[in-house]
């Protein structure tokens, strides 16, 4: 079975701190048995049946790669627990995109997860785009996390998660919520 | 002039402090240099062939006396005495240790500047026409909106890892000094019927191994939408951009597999959704950022021409230089002096510690205290009075730093080369420099008019060659240094990619060559003002290849 969230190095954080995993991530729903929370990859999801999708015994999320299109969840967002955008290298910012639409536009009020190579340097960038928890593995971020190192700026020239206007700036500056 | 606030003060020094913890990371050992790359590389460190090179930001190229003179103390402080300023109006070190870079940024924060967003995949300095705020043929100043769209830019959370570098050039006046046409967006700044400002947009232009001209997909976007529509672009380019092969990755690659009529498609329909969005610009903020670029108060000095009139014909030389080098202004007592960075035989786009304080000096007394970095590789004085013209060029003429060429053939482009550049696969420098030295009389280079010479080391194209009338591209063929020559390209308003003429030249055979192709000019021509752009558009390449090929079949 191929359980990233079994490896005993890799951590789910959120800005609140590190939080236990519910999920485990499985290719299909049989592969999962009968774990209460599940991820699966975009194409099963989308070929379950819709009673399966929205039984109330489990959570059934899905796991997103850069390559695919986010379109055809866009009518279903109300039903999914946990959107899981990949990062399969720290430097392909496709989800970042993806990320701002759920969130911004489409107002999606499930878990974003950021999966893959999650690095301290981009941990700001996720956040400020709409991801709810990120999924990490690096040794060193998993230490700056814990130190609440985010490598962060004081202010930021861009609207974003986690911060607002301030009286007197520019309509594209923002100040973080903790100011 | 744009100056910091209490926010990017509290940015940038942020900033330098992560990148001297990380410095300080990699001098202790802590971090290899695999891992420092990316974050050294978001600071603007490159790693050349002898040393690490540093590329400093100077947004759309304007820098005050004061700016100027902390480049010029870098240079002697942390350098060998000199800066190079390069086709990007930025300015690049090539020698500085490592151990100084924190150092040198704190020193560059001290007068407002960094070294952000000068590499990696993200949106580069904004550049703009340098003659902005000045220049007599303006609509409008491109400069606020290059500075609102250099601040939205910076470390954007979701555009700082795009599949690609990104480069966004503003012009605000028909003839086009900025290059618009081949950045991965081009903004021209220009007014509608009702007499309202907005931009036409352009997009996909780029140089580099595949050059292609910018497709214009909006013919009028209102200032209020500057934001929304290009955070629109800017996904769609981040969303379906190729990742699989960086030499595919530009958006001009986008445009070109895709179409322009359905990518234009795409980015509407992203933009309706954005389009009233927290992004969307309100006047005043616009207005705001528009009074740091308030035009300065210029005194009426009309006994400037007379003074002019007499000190023309007293002296050959000046009078060449203001022929050349001096441009309209907006005001008619006032001239924009173009300070030529190519001495006969010297290196494109180099100056000295001296030279930079000089100027800054004279910018100081004569200019309002502004100096711009062209595109083209030289300093410009934006507001010089034409009664103070003699004096400036006596002062300039104290360090070499007087030479009446802009616009003319040895006004060379040169990207650094095999001297420097780690990608190089040939020398671009000592070409520049050679042709410089043949083409030196001042009498021949007025004759030959108008030509823009550009000289590539590699197939990347920092030289701009592809854009040049005259091109030369420096490759690497069985263990030679070959050079192609491509004609006709040209980066203003009627922007066109230049034509290989065939095959390449050795580097001894290279000068002869450009001399051939400027000679047969010389005889086609109608007239003397059939500049060599309008002969070779009218003639295409065969009188050229003739000349070329024929003589050398001849010779052979
Ligand atoms: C010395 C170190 C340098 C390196 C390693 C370097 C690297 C590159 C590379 C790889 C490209 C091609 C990008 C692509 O096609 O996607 C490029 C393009 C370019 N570079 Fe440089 N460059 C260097 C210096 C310079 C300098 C000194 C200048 C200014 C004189 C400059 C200005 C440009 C410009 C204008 C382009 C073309 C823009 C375009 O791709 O459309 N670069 N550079
Ligand atoms: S064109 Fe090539 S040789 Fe010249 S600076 Fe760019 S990468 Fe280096």
């Amino acid at each position: 079975m191929t359980d990233i969230s079994e490896k005993p190095e890799s951590q789910l954080w959120a800005r609140e701190g590190f939080r236990e995993d519910p999920y485990i991530t499985a290719e299909t729903l049989e592969e999962a048995g009968d774990a209460p929370a599940v991820i699966l990859p975009l194409a099963v999801w989308l070929g379950l049946d819709e009673t399966v999708r929205n039984a109330t015994n489990r959570r059934i999320g899905v796991s997103v790669a850069p390559g695919e299109s986010i379109d055809p969840l866009l009518p279903l967002l109300g039903s999914i627990p946990v959107i899981a955008l990949q990062f399969p290298a720290f430097n392909d910012g496709r989800s970042y995109s993806k990320a701002e639409v759920l969130k911004d536009r489409h107002q999606f009020q499930g878990e974003l997860r950021a999966v893959g190579d999650v690095l301290i340097d981009q941990v700001a960038y996720m956040l400020r785009t709409g991801f709810d928890t990120l999924k990490v593995t690096h040794a060193v971020t998993l230490t700056r996390l814990a130190d609440h190192n985010l490598h962060d700026t004081p202010v930021y020239y861009q609207p974003g998660r986690g911060s607002h206007t301030k009286a007197g700036n520019y309509s594209w500056r923002r100040v973080p919520d903790t100011q | 002039m744009y100056r910091y606030d209490e926010f990017d003060h509290a940015f940038v020094s942020a900033r330098v402090e992560q990148f001297k913890d990380q410095v300080e990371r990699r001098l202790a050992g802590e971090l290899t240099e695999e891992q420092f790359r990316p974050l050294r590389l978001m600071n603007g460190v490159y790693l050349q062939l002898h040393a690490y090179m540093l590329r400093v930001a100077i947004p759309y190229g304007t820098l005050s006396a004061r700016q100027m003179r902390k480049l010029a103390h870098i240079a002697r402080t942390y350098d060998r005495g000199y800066g190079h300023f390069t086709t990007r109006q930025n300015l690049q070190y090539n020698w500085p240790a490592l151990k100084d870079m924190p150092k040198v940024l704190d020193e560059l924060a001290e007068v407002e500047m960094h070294a952000l967003q000068t590499s990696g995949n993200c949106i580069r300095n904004v550049t703009a026409d340098h003659f902005a705020g000045a220049a007599a043929d303006e609509i409008a100043d491109p400069r606020p909106y290059a500075e609102i769209l250099r601040q939205w830019s910076s470390m954007h959370p979701e555009f700082s890892y795009l599949p690609r570098k990104f480069k966004i050039a503003v012009t605000g006046a028909e003839r086009d000094r900025a290059a618009i046409q081949v950045h991965d967006i081009g903004l021209h700044l220009k007014k509608n019927e009702a007499g309202e400002i907005g931009f036409a947009v352009y997009v996909g232009g780029g140089q580099g191994r595949t050059p292609m001209v910018a497709k214009k997909i909006r013919d009028f976007l209102p200032v209020e939408d500057l934001l929304t529509y290009t955070t629109a672009i800017m996904r769609v380019y981040n969303l379906n951009g190729r990742r699989d092969n960086k030499y595919k990755a530009r958006i001009k690659i986008l445009v070109h597999e895709t179409g322009t009529e359905e990518l234009t498609r795409q980015v509407e329909i992203e933009w309706l959704a954005l389009k009233n969005s927290d992004l969307k610009l309100p006047q005043t903020d616009v207005d705001a950022i528009d009074s740091y670029f308030r035009p300065p108060h210029l005194p009426q000095r009309p006994e400037g021409w007379s003074a002019l009139a007499s000190a023309r014909k007293a002296d050959h030389a000046f009078a060449a230089w203001v022929d050349q080098n001096v441009t309209p202004h907006k005001n008619p007592d006032y001239g924009v002096v173009t300070i030529s960075l190519k001495p006969i035989g010297g290196i494109p786009g180099d100056a000295t510690d001296a030279q930079m304080d000089l100027v800054a000096d004279i910018a100081e007394q004569f200019s309002q205290d502004e100096i711009r970095v062209s595109h083209e590789q030289n300093l410009i004085l934006p507001h010089v009075a034409i009664a103070d013209l003699r004096i400036v060029y006596d002062l300039l003429l104290t360090d070499g730093l007087a030479t009446a060429n802009a616009g003319l053939i040895t006004d060379i482009i040169s990207c650094p080369g095999l001297d420097y550049c780690a990608l190089a696969t040939a020398r671009s420098i000592p070409v520049a420099q050679r042709i410089s030295e043949r083409f030196a009389d001042p009498a021949r280079q007025a004759d030959i008019g108008e030509l823009k010479l550009k000289i590539s080391g590699c197939i990347n194209a920092c030289g701009h060659h592809h854009v040049g009338h005259i091109g030369i591209l420096g490759v690497e063929k069985k263990g030679e240094e070959l050079y192609q020559i491509s004609l006709g390209g040209s980066g203003d308003e009627i922007c066109t990619i230049g034509d290989i003429t065939g095959r390449g030249f050795s580097s001894e055979e290279i000068v002869d060559a450009i001399e051939t192709i400027v000679d047969r000019y010389l005889e086609v021509r109608t007239d003397k003002e059939e500049t060599f752009l309008a002969a070779y558009r009218r003639l295409g390449a065969a009188p050229f290849k003739d000349a070329l090929y024929s003589e050398a079949a001849n010779a052979a």
